[in-house]
């Protein structure tokens, strides 16, 4: 019995905690209807624009560094394989639809996961323990729209942004691989990529971009939030947003790419 | 001890003048698990009278100021603020009361990713339409009055702890607030810079026809900013009045209290202590 009744615990807790995550990601949503530059809540645009500096502008390097080498793992993987079959010209299909579709945006969500996930849950956290969240509330001021909707409206422009970078990066390393071993011009092999790519790979690239930028802004948030025990609890629950994020990310990517096979074909 | 020094004992205290109370606490009870933290707290505060909650620590005097904030729900009672049951507001109801109130937080509570200026001109920037030089101008004010002139550009990191509480202050008195809620302003101070904050309080409770409540366990901080002290034990008011009443109660636990008498500990053997069998 100690069993069902552990298993009932669980169940419980993690639907609770999705409950949580559903109900600030739509206040978050409803929220961030609000901001705009014309408005006259003028810090609220102030923090967005910071917050896509951190979180966009400040992660381009490294993601462009980590999508190139994977772009060119790729290439040499399948050059590889295909070279047996005398069918090296596939490689540009296959790095252009896999970096478009799956790779770019995967990898923007890791490398945006590591470097502002963690900072999110670890501010937000700091901000509980620190009473400073509650000293907002006592000011009438609403936690999820001063901490949360900057950073949510920043992810959502950011994240496309960088996705796209990635994706191009990945696509130009390839080229590198087919420059030297099919002695195809860049010029040719980004043409060969622009035909063989459909408006349906880019579109799903993008949307999961999206969907991946706002779990790890919600999900971050939440761990800060539900902080409990001082200082250390700080640390706990940045590594919770990473461990939750990335299993998140994994799960909604499952079920993009499953939607997009079955209903955009 | 040093002689207190009772401050307005010539004049009539406001709760002397009767009227509705500005805020009127009944019957809350809190729990924590099996302990009962807030045990049917009954408490009247009137407008413009300086009200010291104190208590030893773990008497649940940051419990009930945490409700009176509006922070937490109490599990029973009622607490109303200027007319408005704030257990029972709307979310409309409760932004209103909390406009009425200016909180400064024991650890001050300053946004570390903001100046100090920054940090006052926060209420002032999401609840007004004022313009931005208007907002300069005021916090240089609030700042001046808290005796913290030309400190908008530093960081809180950058102050001492006096300084981070009198800027916390200042900040809680941006939005001109017609209740103040102190929790524990001289902890982690010195006696001669928590003596400052003393005397700031005092300032403002004799410039602003403004209602204070302070969080305390310091005698003697309470005895020199009270207008009148509420005893709270074990969740429970022991007893509420003027300084001179509180120091000639009857009862035990305030007379210990009041004469720094330590708890009876039962003997433990040294080794317990020091760990050695």
């Amino acid at each position: 019995m100690r069993i069902f009744e552990a298993a009932g615990h669980y169940t419980i807790r993690q639907l609770e905690y999705v409950g949580g995550l559903a109900i600030q990601f739509w206040r978050g949503a409803r929220l961030s209807l609000r901001v705009n530059p014309f408005s006259g809540r003028r810090l609220r645009w102030k923090r967005t624009v910071a917050q896509m500096a951190e979180i966009g502008v400040r992660a381009l390097p490294v993601l462009c560094l980590i999508s190139g080498a994977t772009g060119m793992i790729m290439a040499l993987q399948s050059g590889a394989e295909l070279r047996r079959f005398g069918a090296m010209d596939a490689v540009i299909n296959l790095v252009g639809t896999s970096m478009t579709r799956e790779l770019g945006p995967l990898i923007a969500a890791i490398v945006v996961i590591g470097r502002s996930g963690s900072a999110i849950s670890a501010e937000v956290a700091t901000m509980v323990v620190t009473e400073e969240v509650d000293a907002l509330r006592t000011m009438a001021i609403d936690p999820i729209d001063f901490v949360v909707v900057p950073k949510y409206l920043a992810m959502l422009v950011m994240m496309p942004a960088l996705t796209v970078m990635g994706i191009f990066s990945g696509i130009l390393a390839g080229g590198l691989f087919t420059y030297f071993t099919l002695e195809m011009t860049l010029g040719m092999y980004l043409g060969r990529t622009a035909e063989i790519l459909l408006m349906r790979d880019i579109v799903s690239g993008l949307v999961k971009a999206v969907v991946f930028g706002s779990i790890i802004v919600h999900v971050g948030c939440l761990e800060g939030f539900r902080v409990t025990g001082g200082p250390e609890g700080v640390g706990r629950s940045t590594t919770n947003a990473v461990v939750k994020s990335i299993f998140l990310v994994v799960i909604a990517d499952l079920l993009c790419t499953t939607f997009f096979y079955f209903f955009w074909r | 001890m040093t002689e207190p020094q009772i401050h307005g004992s010539h004049r009539q205290l406001p709760h002397e003048a009767g009227g509705e109370p500005l805020i009127s606490v009944r019957g809350v009870r809190v729990g924590f698990r099996e302990r009962q933290v807030l045990d049917g707290v009954d408490l009247d505060i009137y407008k413009g009278e300086t009200m010291v909650i104190l208590g030893a620590s773990g008497c649940g005097k940051t419990t009930l100021l945490r409700r009176l904030e509006g922070l937490e729900k109490p599990d029973e009672g009622s607490i109303r603020i200027a007319g408005v049951d704030i257990v029972t507001a709307s979310r409309e109801k409760m932004e209103e009361v909390r406009r009425l109130l200016g909180v400064s937080f024991q650890s001050a509570a300053l946004f570390g990713s903001m100046t100090v200026g920054e940090n006052i001109a926060l209420p002032l920037l999401e609840h007004t339409e004022l313009a931005e030089s208007t907002i300069r101008l005021m916090t240089k004010m609030k700042l001046q009055q808290v005796g913290l002139e030309g400190a908008e550009d530093l960081y809180p990191t950058e102050l001492s702890g006096g300084m981070r509480k009198r800027a916390s202050l200042a900040r809680a008195l941006a939005m001109d607030p017609k209740i103040l809620l102190f929790d524990e302003p001289s902890a982690g101070l010195d006696p001669i810079i928590a003596t400052g904050i003393d005397q700031l309080i005092i300032g403002l409770k004799q410039t602003y026809a403004i209602t204070i409540i302070v969080v305390t366990h310091e005698l003697q901080s309470a005895f020199l900013i009270a207008d009148r002290i509420c005893v709270l034990d074990q969740g429970r008011v022991l007893a509420v009045g003027t300084v001179e009443h509180i120091l000639n109660h009857a009862h035990p636990r305030i007379q210990q209290f009041v004469n720094r008498v330590p708890d009876e500990v039962e003997h433990r053997s040294s080794s317990y202590i020091t760990g050695f069998e």
